[in-house]
């Protein structure tokens, strides 16, 4: 944060972030000026309720698994569960839609929307990033820890 | 965010992950596909505009498919993108107010500017995700607004970038472990490496395309476990809107159905026996819808040029569009002149060598190279040429 607002602003900067402002200005007057008011508040209900869920609800469920990962695993599986974290979590938060099949009410008529077992997929996705992620993570550690005793090569 | 005095006084230890080192660089990538998608969106607007100063060009007649492809992929990539660079800066939310009144105001500008930011980056990315599965929880209009904060997007992103330019110029310019940008609080080892958690962004950023691209990307169908269509359907064409959705399923099946094709008092009505007895072309072309799946096909049909001939219609008219339906964005449209006069624009009547299926726009529909999906209009009723 230290450099970020303190010295002297570059002509390019400047420009840049006025273009920045520019734009986002046209972006707010397309939406007034497109849509009714009462469908834009709907849109402010989505543009907050994006941050909302993100930063209480999916912050939580990551701050509560990192914290349980801190207390329940032995070190050395530490790095191999951050990896499998990042790549399951984001995958997941990707995969809602299709496992709940949600789009599939609206056209129930149209056997070619999502026809797909996503839930067998998902699982597949699953399996896949234990095998190519989280396994060789944890190799990766207990094999820097033997090269390194007493456990410095992991810190 | 000042209420919590506790946090305000003493900064709580948190992870050595969360340094300018990791979010530069993750939002680098960030940036990049935010870029993409963000142009690709405008040729995805500009060819759903009915107006266009400069002519949307007929080819390649894989372009559109490129485009939206790429829009939606570089989407899905962001997604595991904006989680890791979200949550490398997640402390900065709740970090105390700086003293003195000038002070304060540039950091509520700051902040301000990010929560637009992220706002709207959130939002385009759960709306784009799930439009591309036909889920829209929503009364506000899709198109509309997804257009309208993209500008607010990529004009805060801007903005972003010009504040935090030293930051990040001194962050990709060091090594991914220095800690000399870190906060002196995040201090917390014994998980992943900085490279560990870099590695592992970009491999779910990488299985999140590959398990979506297939809807897209043919060789890809297999693996593309999350794709929104398997690419199955009739003729090898999956479906986007049917005709029972569409309400044409009698008029489109009744022995009254006739294609008119009109312009300037001249009007011709054709029966789909009538079409079939002009002489037939085959074309190899793509549907490439919105929501970012396509397919590419043979379709066999009438030469649309050869139609507006039957009125005299003059080349460079533009064409008015009709379906069956009777509601509905895009139940009318407008063709363009370049796309009406293309030689490989065809009122089509056959797929993959079958007679056209109810559900692709029986009796007979437009296809046109180069053109987003909900252009190509199913279920013919008119069309006139407009001078």
């Amino acid at each position: 944060m230290s450099a970020g607002g303190t010295g002297r602003v570059s002509p390019g900067r400047a420009v840049l972030g006025a273009a920045g402002v520019l734009l986002a200005a046209y972006g707010a007057w397309l939406l007034l000026s497109r849509q009714d008011l009462d469908r834009n508040l709907d849109v402010v209900l989505w543009l907050a309720g994006g941050v909302v869920v993100h930063d209480l609800v999916l912050g939580s469920v990551v701050i509560a698994v990192s914290l349980l990962a801190t207390r329940l695993l032995p070190a050395v599986a530490r790095p191999a569960a951050g990896a499998g974290l990042v790549v399951l979590g984001s995958l997941t938060v990707l995969a809602v839609p299709f496992l709940g099949g949600f789009g599939r009410e609206n056209a129930p008529e149209n056997p070619t929307l999502l026809d797909r077992d996503y839930t067998a997929g998902y699982l597949v996705l699953v399996a896949t990033v234990i095998i190519v992620v989280v396994l060789p993570v944890l190799l990766h550690t207990l094999r820097s820890r033997r090269a390194a005793p007493e456990g410095t090569g992991g810190r | 965010m000042s209420l919590l005095p506790a946090l305000r006084r003493a900064p709580r230890e948190t992870s050595h992950l969360r340094s300018a080192a990791v979010t530069a660089r993750v939002g680098r990538w960030l940036g990049i596909c935010f870029g993409i998608a963000f142009l690709t969106g405008l040729v995805s607007h500009y060819a759903q505009n009915p107006t266009q100063p400069v002519p949307f060009p007929t080819s390649p007649s894989w372009g559109y498919r490129l485009t939206q492809g790429l829009h939606v992929t570089t989407g899905i990539a962001c997604i595991p993108l904006l989680l890791v660079k979200l949550w490398s800066v997640l402390p900065l939310l709740v970090r105390g107010l700086p003293s003195g009144w000038a002070a304060r105001a540039r950091d509520g500008a700051e902040r301000a500017s990010i929560a637009v930011l992220v706002s709207a980056s959130v939002f385009l990315l759960v709306t784009g995700l799930l439009n591309s599965t036909q889920w829209y929880p929503w009364d506000f209009s899709f198109r509309r607004s997804h257009y309208a904060l993209a500008w607010v997007a990529i004009g805060a992103l801007l903005l972003h970038v010009a504040v935090k330019l030293p930051t990040i110029r001194e962050a990709l310019g060091r090594d991914v472990d220095d800690t000399a940008l870190d906060r002196p609080e995040a201090v917390v080892r014994g998980g992943l490496s900085r490279r560990g958690l870099l590695r592992s962004t970009w491999v779910a950023a990488g299985l999140a395309v590959l398990a979506t691209a297939g809807s897209t990307v043919p060789w890809l169908r297999r693996v593309s476990v999350l794709g929104v269509r398997s690419g199955d359907g009739p003729g090898g064409v999956p479906i986007n809107r049917t005709a029972a959705a569409a309400g044409v399923e009698e008029s489109a099946s009744s022995p009254a159905y006739r294609l008119v094709v009109a312009h300037a008092g001249t009007t011709v009505s054709l029966t789909r026996e009538d079409l079939l007895a002009m002489p037939q072309r085959s074309e190899e072309l793509p549907i490439a819808c919105v929501e970012g799946w396509s397919a590419s096909a043979v379709w066999t049909g009438v030469r649309l040029r050869d139609l507006l001939d039957l009125v005299d219609a003059p080349r460079g008219a533009e064409v008015e569009v009709t379906s069956l339906q009777e509601r509905g964005a895009f139940r009318a449209t407008l063709l363009q002149g370049n796309f009406a006069d293309d030689d490989r624009t065809l009122v089509a009547l056959a797929l993959s060598g079958e007679p056209l299926d109810l559900d692709h726009g029986y009796p007979a529909r437009l296809i046109a190279p180069n053109r987003p999906g909900v252009l190509q209009t199913k279920w013919l009723s008119r069309l006139e040429a407009v001078t």
